[in-house]
């Protein structure tokens, strides 16, 4: 979700104790949430945008005071991966980790909502969900229960650039998931059928419901992406789809789509963990190597950059929420390049940590908003900078927007600190390597190098530019990418008459 | 291009044997202050999980004031005898390290994460702010208003309202009834004094425990806490639990809080659970999978998502706590359909009471929840989080090493027990905030 919230656990008051996470016996096995698409996985963690992070040597400091001073003295982290590319196209990636007995078996597409026509927004979503419904050797119920038996998990996602399906299993039982992927991979049409659309139609209008609709502020990522990607830009729907659009989809819809994008050659196959190249490369030939190419895909449409607007793009929406929360966002340079790792240090060092610049101007010295957060998508055509903020109560929303404009504008016009620049380049570093604890994460990252930056070397690449990040280039980046001209602001306020009716104090 | 035949059909591969599993061997000791240690070092990202576990969460708070437990933990990065608050938040911001309170009913914790090569200062600053926390006036009252409007807007989520209901009617006059983060009142009224107070009485190195997972040096570890915890010293006041809950006092019946406008229905079933230390614990555990532990595969899950596509997700769990806690099953449904959701929970949980779950069935839930120990195990989070729940509920050391035997162990019969104790439809209360037409 959005922002931070301060009171402990005040998310979820229904966890009697407080041994968090304890996932034992009673949970450990439910939290996997049901086939989720967007924003609600893969888009925001923690209300950030993914991090990309990963694995190095163990690491013995020597030298204290180079420690606090030098970002340069920790080891850039390093994925060392072979890769093989199968007779019909099919990527296959190789990342060994020998840890824990477990191997992650990560399956991208090359398609995500961007691939969409207006009118059929969700479907690639709604596909995903079929995917899970079975085929023709392994029918409807098998897939999770087939992993399930073996102590496997698996989930799948869907994303404006990539739909990626992943099971994670102990390493004995590495070839079911690979069996299973092969399985929808070629014989999935034939039990695609009227029934399994409708069930599943229901189920992803529920989760528009639960996730979107019903959520407080819930629409508001759907408003301010059309506004900022006006013009026909293909970030501008939601990848859950419209509702209309939802009901609409046929089976030849779902069909066609899966006919044109779920072929090897659009694939990117990644297989980490527990679990020799030789032996990788050989099971991947085993399983997917006779599959046919199919039919060649049209090179992707290629929208322009959005325009920068004539006017600043600003609107009003009414929720069901207490407090108003401003949203602003702007199109910037896509995953990968250098202005997106300076964007994404600017990201933390303006909203992540109590000391950073926008938690101190707005909650902790401002004191007009409960939270705020920056944040940055890892999206291709173009990243998605944001700073959404929750107002205190009796706070104007404008106060927030003032603020946070003030906040950019110190920083393009005075630039940043040497140790504002350090502690940001940490605390990236400290949610990479956390984000890229295991293998199934990793083996994530690594596909989405591969499927959005052509190969999987290219996310020690991004995670190397931290290190050398300077502080003129973060004051640039605010400079360039995030004037007022170029942003799109969507303020929430309470429906009228529902203001919030008292502070309950 | 020729024409593509179809692929040929590969037969469903026969798997070996599952690896054995390997739950880590953590080192126990305890500092001079008493202070309980268990570390458990591991070669691989270069992170550190440390997880300070005291017996201070909300039950032990005075009654008058709910939400002292959690205003005091949030309080402990605001300063301290010896650094002001921004001072604070600038070192641990340059350290790169994270610090997440979270109070629960029976306990507080204090997580901090860290990247290896900053580990000694970490450990220094996490001795500071539990140890010396100053609540100074500012950041109290900043903190105390601010948690205030987050009180107000989580209640714009039915889904909350829901929660908070459901606590509410299962445990009655028990503390478990309220959230452990507090009331309004609790958090507007408590005064400075009452926080220092609680700390001062709760916050003592014995009775309390550390975990440290990732990758560190034990030597370097076992240093830096020493050094540290030296100046923290005595055991928190005794103070005698309330009586367990008992029998919600609305079972068998329906809690309804209307919810205009709404399409979808937030639905809780909640009845009385177990300690974690019951000796049924890992049958619950067993039992509860099969009927929705799983959110897809569980009866629930299979009934009302796949079967019939009303929900995008239903579960149920037993929660764990020193004293007996909740059972729940929860969801959020089409709101045409709520009373034909709740028919089907109910008829679910009745199946398993009445007909003892098929072999099939059981073997499957067993092995599921054995084979998933390799993952419960692979981050220094998890590795954390497992070893703490042996510590705060005093658990045999082996519990993780004798865990697949103990899933093994269990019996259709005792499956079906489990069903009779727990999930008797007249035993839970049926909390809808929504729509519903009887």
């Amino acid at each position: 979700m959005d922002g931070r919230t301060r009171v402990a656990g005040i998310a979820r008051a229904l966890i009697p104790s407080a041994i968090s996470g304890e996932g034992d016996a009673a949970d450990a096995h439910s939290p996997h949430p049901p086939s989720p698409a967007v924003a609600s996985h893969g888009a925001r963690r923690e209300g950030r945008g993914v991090r990309f992070a990963g694995r190095s040597p163990a690491w013995k400091p020597t030298d204290e005071d180079a420690r606090l001073t030098d970002t340069a003295a920790s080891p850039a982290l390093r994925f060392p991966v072979r890769t093989h590319a199968l007779g019909n196209g099919m990527r296959i990636v190789h990342h060994e980790d020998r840890s824990a007995p477990l191997v992650a078996v990560h399956l991208m597409y090359r398609v995500g909502s961007r691939d969409e026509r207006p009118g059929r927004t969700g479907l690639a979503h709604l596909l995903e969900h079929l995917m899970f419904e079975g085929s023709l050797h392994a029918p409807k119920g098998q897939f999770d229960d087939l992993l399930e038996r073996v102590g496997g998990t698996n989930n799948g996602s869907t994303w404006l650039d990539r739909t990626n399906y992943y099971e994670t299993v102990p390493s004995n039982a590495l070839e079911l998931p690979l069996w299973l992927e092969r399985e929808r991979m070629a014989f999935f049409l034939p039990v695609l059928d009227a029934e399994m659309l409708e069930v599943q139609r229901g189920v992803v209008v529920n989760e528009r419901r639960q996730s979107y609709e019903a959520r407080p502020y819930g629409m508001a990522d759907q408003r301010l992406h059309e506004m900022l990607f006006a013009g026909g830009h293909p970030y501008a729907w939601p990848t859950i789809g419209y509702m209309p659009d939802l009901e609409a989809i046929t089976l030849d819809d779902a069909r066609g789509f899966y006919q044109t994008y779920y072929t090897p050659g659009n694939a990117v196959l990644v297989l980490a963990g527990d679990v020799g190249a030789d032996d990788a490369f050989a099971l991947a030939e085993r399983y997917f190597g006779d599959l046919p190419p199919g039919p060649p895909l049209p090179p992707p449409a290629l929208p322009a950059d959005p325009a920068p607007p004539a006017d600043v793009r600003h609107e009003l929406m009414h929720d069901d929420v207490s407090f108003p929360r401003v949203y602003t966002a702007w199109a910037v340079p896509g995953y990968g390049t250098r202005e997106w790792v300076a964007l994404d240090v600017l990201a933390y060092l303006l909203s992540d940590g109590d000391s950073s610049r926008l938690q101190r101007a707005l909650v902790r010295e401002g004191r007009i908003a409960q939270d705020v957060d920056a944040y940055l998508y890892p999206t291709a055509l173009s990243g998605v900078f944001g700073v959404v903020s929750t107002a205190r109560s009796a706070v104007a929303p404008q106060a927030l927007e003032v603020a946070v404009r003030r906040v950019l504008d110190e920083v393009a016009s005075d630039g940043v600190s040497d140790d504002e620049l350090l502690g940001a380049v940490r605390r990236a570093r400290r949610d990479q390597v956390g984000e890229l604890a295991t293998v199934e994460e990793r083996a994530e990252a690594l596909a989405y190098a591969a499927t959005v930056l052509g190969e999987p070397e290219a996310l020690e690449r991004v995670l190397d530019l931290y290190a050398t990040v300077t502080a003129e280039e973060v004051r640039r980046a605010a400079e360039e990418w995030l004037g007022a001209h170029r942003s799109a602001t969507l303020v929430v306020v309470p429906r009228p008459g529902t203001e919030e009716v008292a502070d309950a104090a | 291009m020729p024409p593509e035949s179809a692929p040929a059909v590969l037969p469903r591969p026969r798997l070996g044997p599952p690896p054995a599993p390997r739950v880590p061997a953590p080192a126990r000791y305890a500092l001079a202050n008493g202070l309980r240690v268990v570390a458990a070092p591991r070669a691989g990202v270069p992170q550190v999980v440390l997880r300070l576990v005291l017996p201070a969460g909300s039950v032990f708070e005075p009654r008058e004031h709910p939400g002292t437990a959690s205003l005091v933990s949030h309080l402990l990065t605001e300063g301290t005898d010896a650094t002001s608050a921004d001072a604070l938040h600038a070192r641990l911001d340059l350290l790169g390290a994270a610090v997440h309170p979270n109070v629960g009913h029976d306990f507080a914790e204090l997580e901090m994460v860290l990247l290896s090569e900053t580990l000694a200062e970490g450990v220094a600053l996490l001795a500071e702010i539990v140890a010396r926390p100053a609540f100074p006036e500012d950041q109290t009252e900043r903190i105390r208003a601010e948690s205030l409007d987050a009180l107000v807007a989580r209640l714009d989520e039915p889904s909350n309202v829901a929660d908070d209901r459901a606590l509410v009617e299962a445990f009655g006059a028990h503390p478990y009834a309220i959230p452990s983060f507090g009331t309004a009142e609790g958090i507007a009224a408590v005064p400075r004094e009452a926080l220092a107070a609680f700390h001062a009485a709760r916050y003592r190195p014995e009775g309390a425990f550390l975990v440290a997972a990732g990758d560190f040096d034990p030597a370097e570890l076992a240093a830096a806490l020493e050094q540290g915890f030296a100046g923290w010293t005595g055991a928190p006041d005794a103070l005698t639990r309330p009586p367990d809950p008992a029998r919600p006092a609305n079972a068998g019946q329906l809690a309804l809080h209307p919810w205009p406008d709404a399409e979808q229905s937030e639905i809780r079933l909640i009845g009385r659970g177990m300690a974690r230390r019951d000796p049924d614990w890992i049958r619950a555990s067993v039992a509860n999978f099969v009927l929705g532990g799983s959110t897809i595969t569980g009866r629930l899950g299979a009934n009302l998502r796949e079967d019939k596509g009303w929900t995008y997700g239903v579960r149920s769990a037993f929660s764990a706590g020193v004293q007996p806690s909740g059972w729940l099953a929860e969801t959020a449904v089409d709101a045409e359909v709520t009373a034909d959701a709740v028919g089907e929970m109910v008829r679910e949980m009745r199946r398993l009471m009445d007909e003892p779950v098929p072999e099939a069935e059981l073997r499957r839930a067993k092995d599921a929840m054995m084979l998933s120990l390799p993952r419960m195990f692979e981050t220094p989070g998890g590795v954390a989080a497992r070893l703490s729940t042996l510590e705060a509920y005093d658990l045999p050391r082996d519990w993780w090493e004798r865990f697949p035997a103990a899933i093994e162990a269990v019996t259709a019969a005792e499956v079906q027990r489990i069903a009779r104790e727990h999930f008797d439809p007249d035993g839970v209360v049926r909390v809808v905030v929504g729509k519903m037409e009887e």
